[in-house]
């Protein structure tokens, strides 16, 4: 059956993926990656004493016995203990991953239905002022570094030489208002930072829509343009829309957290991540890698899935 | 959907940039860019902005005559080092780009000729291995596992950026296998490298130039954050370097640092997306951005 | 008293729960005694522990007070053995490790336990150095394979509250050693049944239990069955000349900890941690360089603005260690040289770089101004160091750095390539930039004078131990009160990777180290460490030195001394509110 053999093919490609990715990752974190004998030495450390460390911290192994050992761990789901702090790193997990998604999905939402609207707003009035300002403020956005937005809006709203509405730092989270609180600044920051991009793309994918020779017929016949907008538009685009999200949402939890948690001090899994490269904690890295490894892939097939829902033409090549 | 390039004007390079200059955003673009590429080059040459690294002034001084952008806490001249500070960006952003641009040209061309196959198949999943690991992570991994190289910075965003690059080219080598001028070409025998690189990839140029720009503006804007970070720019100075400066100094006051920096910034930055832009509508192509 | 109050402490009101918001200007790793190395990790440990010592509270010169031990230890004539009776009924806290749940009494064979862990490679322990080759048959417990069913001779319970601890030569400085973090006793069973998790599921006998932790704060509970003595101020040191008014009478008499629960937020950002303050989100902070301008009044002597004192009492004291640049003597290019020629002008090169450094201008950059510059390696915190010490190596002399160069055939061409180590951070690189500047008013070309920049500070510390750092700036925590622990630092044998990360090596020096070592405290062995000192400075061995002065703010409804040095983390139980002020009310 040609379904059959399309998953077992996605199946396969998935799992080299995996592959491919737990021994990039194996490589660099830890092959070549920081060690931590010298900080588990204290002062006056002797030869000894650190060829003693590094034993005991596995260093001396070879290659394929210390990449058998974290396959094996992966495989297992064996997760161990953070190797600077002995945390569970299941537990470490489990703490961290809800404040990261907490932090980043209201901006990440925020931002790509503001870019949807502010796209199809200006794709509808495209060649006018309102359509040159927004694509001109979007260009603005694009120019911004993400530093610089969150240096700006601290600034600006953190400290007495602006609002001084909310703190500068912390996540004490114990409700809605204290959510609130601590949250709104990064998602701002978020929110801005992605703006740009998002109005852009989502525009160009409705101006593309709007082109095509069935809506401009609709638009002769005089149908209501709301109804045009809606029912057509934004069905078609769909496929371009579901893609863009799907796929930003591994790299926005990681990647996109990481900053605000450094600069905001908010104890999620980006920040954690980064310590664990810097400070060679293998544990959370097998950890971490394997979960953003199987969240892309899965990311993939459902792209691929909803490719073959939406746009039923769409086969396997 | 319009991407084909056989259904637009042909484009050399010239009638190009008569395209561009036909629009403000095309003409400010290009400005802006060649501006700072002079200052660039006169930074290079030591003509202005040598003076980045003197420590003789007093700490602090606010703006006046003598320091536009006043002094900070070593007494160095803010403006000077924002100045200097061009010449890093470039060289950043003119490294990264070519050895991306190149990386992802042949990567993606060979993989779109030799598709489908084993080949396509093996640079496709090289492509997903480096696009499911976080970007700043796959960087600051490639960072520590050089050892500090000064060149760990360029060489992790060359990792991360040439994906992008790969997967328009290997598109186009694909839409473009099916033309007749390949046909012809493999019909007289021509190799199948020659054939990709003499006669297929030129015709993805204009795709390349506006995918140029945007990991342009991606590198300098990843320098910056990783400067933050500290895995950046480690000799010299950049914008990175002095905005994570400033990221103590404005919560005391100071915003020398911050305000140079952001400012020089935002403007190269601005010029690169408004000539991204107009070439995007000129050539009628989109390109892959973060 | 709400979590998240924004705003001034108020004093609690009866029935409330006592809030106590501490920072702290890092991040704890490990909260294992074993691994308790940074001053974070130090910090909780001795505060979820117990030592069997500790310094007391007030007390300045700091003096050593009993903790679980009864007293002071007994020491034999020839200062080998030591005699240690420790407090009866301290139990360990309640945990799942313990059968049935419920904490047992602590033993002189806690203590033994926790002592040989550090001989254990498998604890990948930190504390060793303290105790290396000091007491009889622990080296070799290790050798034989560190097994805990083998007695080592040195460590012996005489029963189940006496500790006997045989020294293989005297060691003056060893009761110091029981009040680090590292001698900070734990129980086996935790041990075994944790394993590495040990290090996030503190199980001790300490004023203070953990109820949480990650990588923004921890917060530590009240431990109802805490031993601590009523607090009585003679015992802890207490001066009216300078702890009148700060409200420590009402403290008399009560047991501690004083209060329920300690919020300790971890803020390294500087700026953050002073909005913290301001705010109300942290009772105490240690006050940021970059804010003293704004929060001074007066530098000599040191004031905070009025707008300041209305809400803050402030403290400023020394750190106890210092910041210096060492030169790596065993790089040719600018150390030790085999050609006795070549080595007296690198000697003359180095001693132009000393004095064309201008501590003048890095205090007053980075240190506020008010760090207190000294020449050498005796800091201004221990009893053997010389005021009236001549200041002539740190003084600021670029005309004789320059005759200096000149006179030995140094000049712009066959200068060396300086190359400056620090661990990647905005400070580190400003203070190299500064470097820079000095280096070339000397005469260096600017491009000759390069950083060496490492990711981490670890890596920078691996990089260092393996000689590969020409010029290493770093800063040294004192472990106990006393010139040795700095000693220490330039003794030959303790080369890198040990504690001398300037391979210094001089005959004379270790020498007088070796006859030093084992003399206690006195005028002899103060006139050996000046000279020791003095060979130090003539062989231009390091730049050096600084000790920063710490500011410290706290909210003025609050009763404390805080301290970074060797009180550290033990201050912590003695913190409460201004009760007395309340009452007032």
């Amino acid at each position: 059956m040609r379904s059959g053999a399309y998953i077992f093919r996605k199946l396969v490609s998935a799992f080299a993926l995996l592959i491919g990715v737990t021994f990039i990752s194996f490589l660099l974190m830890v092959w070549f990656g920081p060690d931590l004998t010298y900080q588990s030495l204290g002062k006056n450390p002797t030869a000894d004493q650190i060829s003693e460390v590094r034993r005991q911290l596995g260093y001396d192994r070879p290659f394929m016995e210390r990449y058998g050992a974290f396959l094996g761990q992966l495989a297992t789901l064996d997760l161990g203990h953070s190797d600077s702090t002995g945390e569970p790193v299941s537990r470490l997990m489990a703490r961290t991953l809800p404040v990261s998604l907490a932090l980043v999905l209201p901006g990440f939402l925020i931002g790509n239905l503001l870019g949807i609207l502010l796209g199809l707003w200006s794709a509808w009035q495209r060649g006018s002022m309102t359509d040159r300002f927004i694509m001109g403020a979007s260009v603005a956005g694009m120019s911004l570094s993400f530093l610089v937005i969150i240096i700006l809006l601290q600034v600006l709203l953190c400290t007495p030489w602006g609002l001084n509405l909310f703190p500068a730092r912390g996540w004490s989270v114990d409700g809605l208002s204290a959510y609130l609180y601590y949250a709104t600044v990064p998602t701002l920051s978020l929110v801005l930072i992605t703006l740009g991009y998002n109005t852009r793309f989502y525009r160009s994918v409705m101006v593309e829509e709007l082109n095509r020779e069935h809506i401009r017929t609709a638009l002769a016949y005089g149908k209501r343009t709301r109804a045009i907008l809606f029912t057509h538009v934004l069905k078609n685009s769909l496929a371009p829309i579901l893609t863009r999200l799907l796929f930003s949402i591994p790299i926005i939890v990681i990647s996109g957290s990481l900053l605000l948690e450094s600069y905001f001090g908010i104890p999620g899994i980006g920040k954690v991540t980064y310590d664990a490269i810097t400070n060679g904690d293998q544990p959370v890295l097998k950890a971490v890698v394997s979960l953003t490894a199987v969240l892309f892939v899965l990311v993939q097939l459902a792209v691929d899935l909803a490719y073959r829902w939406v746009d039923p033409r769409v086969g396997p090549s | 959907m319009n991407r084909d390039p056989a259904f637009s004007r042909p484009h050399g390079p010239r009638s190009l940039m008569r395209g561009l200059f036909r629009t403000g955003a095309g003409i400010s673009g290009f400005v802006i860019i060649s501006g700072f590429a002079l200052l660039a080059m006169a930074t290079a040459a030591g003509a202005i902005g040598s003076e980045w690294w003197q420590t003789s002034a007093g700490a602090w001084q606010g703006p006046g005559a003598e320091h536009w952008f006043g002094t900070n806490r070593l007494g160095q001249d803010i403006f000077a080092r924002a100045v200097y500070s061009t010449q890093t960006a470039f060289e950043v952003g003119i490294l990264v780009t070519i050895a991306s641009t190149l990386l992802g040209a042949t990567l993606g061309g060979l993989a779109g000729w030799y598709s489908p196959g084993w080949l396509d198949e093996s640079i496709l999943w090289l492509k997903g291995v480096l696009d499911s690991i976080p970007f700043y992570l796959l960087i600051a991994a490639i960072a520590y596992a050089m050892q500090g190289s000064p060149w760990a910075m360029h060489l992790g965003m060359t990792a991360a950026f040439w994906t992008g690059t790969a997967r328009l080219v290997r598109g186009e080598v694909i839409r473009l296998k099916e033309r007749e001028f390949v046909a012809a070409a493999r019909a007289i025998g021509l190799p199948g490298p020659l054939i990709i690189f003499r006669h297929v990839l030129p015709n993805t140029f204009n795709i390349l130039l506006v995918q140029a720009t945007l990991v342009f503006v991606a590198a300098i804007k990843t320098e910056v954050i990783l400067s933050f970070l500290g895995i950046g720019t480690r000799d010299g100075i950049s914008w990175g370097v002095m905005l994570a400066e400033s990221s103590q100094e404005v919560l005391a006051g100071r915003f020398g640092n911050f305000l140079a920096a952001s400012g020089f910034l935002f403007v190269l930055l601005m010029g690169f997306n408004l000539l991204s832009d107009a070439m995007q509508d000129e050539l009628d192509i989109r390109g892959q951005t973060a | 008293m709400a979590l998240g109050a924004c705003g001034p402490a108020d004093a609690p009101e009866q029935g409330e729960r006592v809030i106590y918001r501490h920072s702290m200007d890092g991040v704890p790793g490990s909260l294992d005694p074993a691994r308790a190395s940074s001053v974070y990790n130090k910090f909780l440990a001795v505060n979820l522990f117990d030592t069997l010592y500790r310094y007391r509270y007030l007390a300045r010169p700091y003096a050593l007070a009993p903790n679980l031990a009864l007293e002071l230890p007994q020491v034999s004539e020839d200062g080998l053995v030591y005699t240690i009776r420790l407090k009866k009924g301290v139990r360990f806290v309640d945990d799942p490790a313990f059968p049935g749940g419920i904490g047992r009494e602590v033993t002189a064979q806690d203590f033994i336990y926790s002592i040989q862990r550090h001989f254990d490679p498998g604890t990948l322990a930190e504390g060793a150095w303290l105790w290396q080759g000091r007491i009889v048959g622990l080296d070799d417990w290790k050798a034989a394979g560190s097994d805990y069913a083998q007695t080592v001779p040195g460590l012996r319970a005489l029963d189940n509250h006496t500790v006997r601890v045989e020294l293989t030569a005297p060691f003056p400085q060893f009761t110091h050693t029981l009040a680090q973090g590292y001698a900070a006793i734990v129980p086996r069973e935790a041990v075994d049944h944790y394993g590495k998790g040990f290090s996030n599921q503190p199980v001790g006998s300490g004023p203070f239990t953990l109820a949480s932790i990650d990588s923004a704060r921890a917060v530590l509970l009240r431990n109802p069955n805490y031993h601590g003595d009523a607090f009585a101020l003679d015992a802890e040191g207490f001066d009216p000349k300078r702890h009148d008014g700060l409200g420590l009478q009402q403290l008399s008499g009560r047991r501690p900890p004083f209060v329920d629960e300690v919020i300790i937020e971890f803020i390294t950002e500087d700026a953050s941690r002073w909005n913290a303050l301001v705010s109300g989100d942290a009772h105490l902070i240690k006050v940021p360089a970059g804010q003293f301008d704004q929060v001074l009044e007066k530098r000599q002597p040191l004031t905070l603005k009025p707008e300041f004192t209305e809400r803050f009492r402030y403290d400023a004291s020394l750190e106890s260690g210092f910041v210096y640049t060492n030169f790596n003597m065993a790089d040719e290019r600018i150390g030790y040289h085999p050609d006795p020629e070549q080595d007296v002008r690198n000697r003359a090169l180095r001693c132009a770089m000393v004095k064309a450094f201008d501590w003048g201008r890095r205090n007053a950059s980075f240190y506020s101004g008010i760090g207190r510059i000294f020449p050498g390696i005796i800091t201004p915190g221990v009893p053997e160091f010389d005021a009236e010490a001549n200041h002539e190596y740190v003084r600021h002399d670029l005309e004789g750095a320059k005759r200096l160069l000149a006179r030995f055939g140094w000049n712009a061409t066959n200068l060396p390539v300086l190359e400056y180590g620090f661990p990647a951070s905005v400070t580190e690189r400003q203070m190299f930039e500064q470097f820079r500047g000095f280096m070339v008013e000397l005469g260096f070309p600017p491009e000759r004078v390069q950083p060496l920049t490492f990711a981490s500070f670890a890596d920078y510390y691996r990089a260092y131990s393996n000689r590969e750092v020409m010029l290493i700036t770093s800063s040294w925590t004192m472990d106990y009160p006393d010139a040795e622990n700095t000693m220490q630092l330039f003794f030959g044998l303790n080369q890198s990777p040990g504690s001398n990360s300037s391979n210094y090596s001089n005959p004379r020096f270790d020498e007088l180290y070796r006859s030093s070592a084992t003399l206690a405290p006195s005028e002899a062995r103060t006139e050996m460490f000046r000279e020791m000192n003095q060979q130090v400075i003539e062989d231009c061995a390091s730049i050096t030195g600084i000790s920063r002065t710490l500011l410290f703010m706290w909210d003025r409804d609050l009763v404390m001394v805080p301290d970074r040095s060797f009180v550290g983390g033990f201050y912590l139980r003695f913190v409460d509110f201004d009760r007395a002020a309340e009452d007032q009310q």
